[in-house]
């Protein structure tokens, strides 16, 4: 059983929506032409994620999967409706990006005008629909564990933009050949980065290691002073 | 629609041909037009998930697009998007429930993947670029042709990862036998598969280096900076 | 009647339409394939537990005979429900029901009201019973499961399965490879008294010659001790359990 800080950690490093799963690819490797749209573009992600997979989450408990529908009545509690959440989580993403639209487009129109049609492409970018597709395939089991979820990711998916946005500022100034120029090097570089943060993996989230070695050895050592006794 | 020619163009005229070949080569999906790329790297360490994942999006693609190329006189512009939504997520869902009960293991290698072929670029984009200005039979041929493209790329990344990573090919071990202490032919003088292969990280590689080959040989495609 | 199709009336009309009609299609879809996913499921599991006794893949079990061989082997009735102290608190087929991934990741579940289930099985050649525990816990990427399948005695480890999601292919995934769940055969889960005997996963080659070691996976260290902790922090409940059965 994890923790809910076990899988927020995790949902940044080592299960890097990037560089473990590969969502969110088109818009990643369009936007990063630049620092600062990769930063607008990476900020609406995590809205939009940390706002879409909770309320997907409701949707999920409280509607479509088995027996979900129990609170209406005893005669729902049979009611399987999982066969519908595609259309359902994907319609809950395609609405909240119309409102994240909305309000970008009223707040700061400089950046509606940068993003341009990235903005409403963000409904349709893996990585949203991913983490509500993930969220139900994990079925987390509280709504904070669902949310810590999704803002790591977010979080994650930022971190990977906004870095290959500057290396990719900066690649312009180095000799790279021709037909690796651009599209070509992004996707080396961006599998180096991947190899990167696979070091993340190793890492132990929470106290709970030292204390069972402790136990075994103790154990050992006790069963080892029968034997000898004996 | 204004109008209908008389007579209706061979079912496979040069031009309908071309809606065929062109994504193979000139304009393919995944290396040219940078599309559907979140699949093409997380559905290629074996050749098999490689080849279902394609038929899958081939049958998304040609029934999306023969679907809303019918009632392209009919939807209104307003609801476009979400119609065309609609019908990708539908069948998507046919297609996962399909697999969930005739193949249930590779059905659960796929796992999200298949939901998030309704997000897979390539698919919207045809719809809404083609199917929705076109007629049924070149719709039809338009969403073959990327789908043929789409699963080229995702079968060849495949067989590098597979090969290289696991020594197999659909399953079937090409160069011996790996497991430690029945090592035969190549593992026998010290072979070992390339495990990196088989992470995330050398799909990415591999793409750009496929990349690299495609644009060294047609140097239309090299970008100016 | 010309019919404008940008007006709001056909607009609606054409969305309340298509809906219904996806609608219908995707529900008798799912209606009529529910039975052929219900037994995939169902039959998965079957295989899972038959293999923690014995290779299936030797044994000619597939999925095509896998309902028919499992009750062969399992008796379903005399399956029995254990509480997290050991104690029995149900017996029969709805043992085979308790789903107990689902159990293991939920936060809203207190300890004492988790199921475990434990499932009584025949050796067609010997005759001798078995027993077989279903275990789960969490590797480096993913989780982790697997049945331990226990001897007559009900100590000797007969046979285990493990298996896992999203382990790292060739290192922590290896935990479903022959090579490494034949390593724990013939090793005792209790000591004579009846008392758990915990497991260590070790990278010591140590695990050959001492009984309460298993040697671990090269390069794959924490999915192996993913591994010793499920099956330490599993067999400890079922261990009091059949402790108390001895002692009576």
């Amino acid at each position: 059983m994890e923790s809910t800080l076990d899988i927020f950690v995790k949902a940044i490093f080592s299960e890097n929506m990037i560089f473990a799963y590969f969502l969110g690819m088109c818009s990643y490797l369009a936007v990063s032409k630049t620092v600062k749209t990769a930063v607008g573009l990476g900020a609406a992600v995590i809205f939009v994620l940390t706002v879409t997979v909770p309320v997907n989450f409701l949707l999920e408990n409280y509607v479509l999967k088995a027996g979900a529908l129990e609170w209406l009545g005893a005669e729902y509690a049979e009611l399987d409706l999982s066969f519908l959440s595609f259309i359902m989580y994907i319609a809950v993403v395609a609405s909240i990006v119309q409102l994240v639209e909305m309000l970008v487009e009223k707040f700061a129109p400089a950046l509606y005008g940068a993003l341009g049609i990235f903005l409403p492409l963000i409904a349709v970018n893996c990585s949203i629909l991913g983490g509500a597709l993930f969220m139900q395939e994990r079925q987390y089991s509280t709504i904070l564990d669902a949310t810590a979820f999704s803002l790591g990711s977010g979080i994650g998916w930022f971190i990977a933009i906004v870095a290959i946005a500057a290396i990719r500022e900066k690649l312009r100034y180095s000799n790279v050949p021709g037909p690796l120029r651009g599209l070509g090097i992004t996707f080396i570089v961006t599998g180096l980065m991947g190899m990167a943060f696979m070091s993340f993996m190793g890492i132990k989230y929470g106290e709970e290691a030292p204390k069972e070695e402790v136990e075994t050895v103790t154990t050992m050592i006790e069963t080892n002073k029968e034997n000898n006794i004996n | 629609m204004s109008a209908d020619k008389k007579s209706s163009e061979p079912l496979f005229s040069k031009k309908n041909k071309k809606l065929i070949t062109d994504p193979l080569t000139d304009n393919n999906p995944v290396t040219i037009q940078v599309l559907g790329i979140c699949s093409a790297l997380a559905i290629t360490v074996q050749v098999n998930q490689a080849i279902v994942m394609s038929l899958s999006v081939l049958f998304v693609i040609i029934m999306g697009n023969w679907i809303v190329s019918l009632l392209r006189n009919l939807i209104p512009s307003r609801i476009r998007i979400i119609v065309q939504l609609l019908v990708v997520a539908s069948l998507v869902i046919i297609v996962d429930q399909v697999l969930a009960a005739f193949l249930p293991d590779l059905s659960a290698k796929l796992s999200v993947f298949v939901g998030l072929i309704i997000t897979n670029c390539i698919i919207m984009g045809r719809l809404e670029a083609f199917a929705m200005a076109n007629k049924p039979w070149p719709s039809i041929l338009d969403g073959f042709g990327n789908g043929l493209g789409y699963g080229a790329i995702l079968i060849l990344v495949a067989v590098f990862r597979e090969l290289f990573g696991s020594g197999t090919l659909m399953g079937i071990p090409i160069f011996g036998n790996a497991l430690p202490g029945e090592e035969s032919g190549l593992y026998a003088i010290g072979y070992q598969n390339n495990n990196l292969m088989i992470l995330p990280p050398m799909a990415l590689i591999i793409v750009g280096i496929i990349i690299w080959v495609q644009r060294s040989r047609n140097k239309a495609l090299i970008e100016e900076h | 009647m010309a019919l404008n199709k940008e007006s709001n009336g056909f607009t609606f009309g054409f969305a309340i339409v298509l809906v219904v009609v996806l609608g219908v299609i995707l529900a008798s879809l799912a209606e009529g394939l529910k039975p052929l996913k219900e037994k995939n499921v169902r039959v998965k599991k079957q295989i899972d537990i038959l293999s923690a006794m014995m290779d299936v893949e030797k044994e000619g079990i597939d999925r095509t005979n896998a309902e028919t061989e499992f009750s062969k082997y399992v008796d379903l009735s005399q399956a029995v429900i254990l509480n997290n102290a050991g104690e029995e608190v149900a017996r029969g087929k709805e043992a085979f029901e308790v789903d107990i991934k689902k159990e293991y990741r939920d936060k809203n579940l207190e300890e004492k009201d988790k199921k475990f289930p434990l499932f009584i099985a025949k050796d067609k050649k010997s005759n001798e019973t078995r027993y077989i525990i279903p275990v789960v816990g969490k590797g480096l990427w993913g989780p982790i499961w697997g049945y331990i399948c226990l001897e007559e005695d009900m100590r000797t480890i007969q046979g285990v399965s493990f298996d896992h999601k999203t382990e790292t292919p060739g290192l922590g995934a290896e935990i479903n490879k022959p090579f490494f769940m034949d390593r724990w055969k013939t090793s005792q889960i209790s000591n004579d008294a009846g008392d758990f005997q915990k497991y260590e996963v070790v990278k010591d080659n140590s695990g050959s010659t001492d009984p309460s070691k298993v040697d671990g996976i090269t390069g794959g260290t924490i999915t192996s001790k993913g591994v010793e902790e499920m099956v330490n922090r599993s067999l400890e409940i079922y261990s009091n359990y059949f402790k108390n059965i001895n002692s009576k």
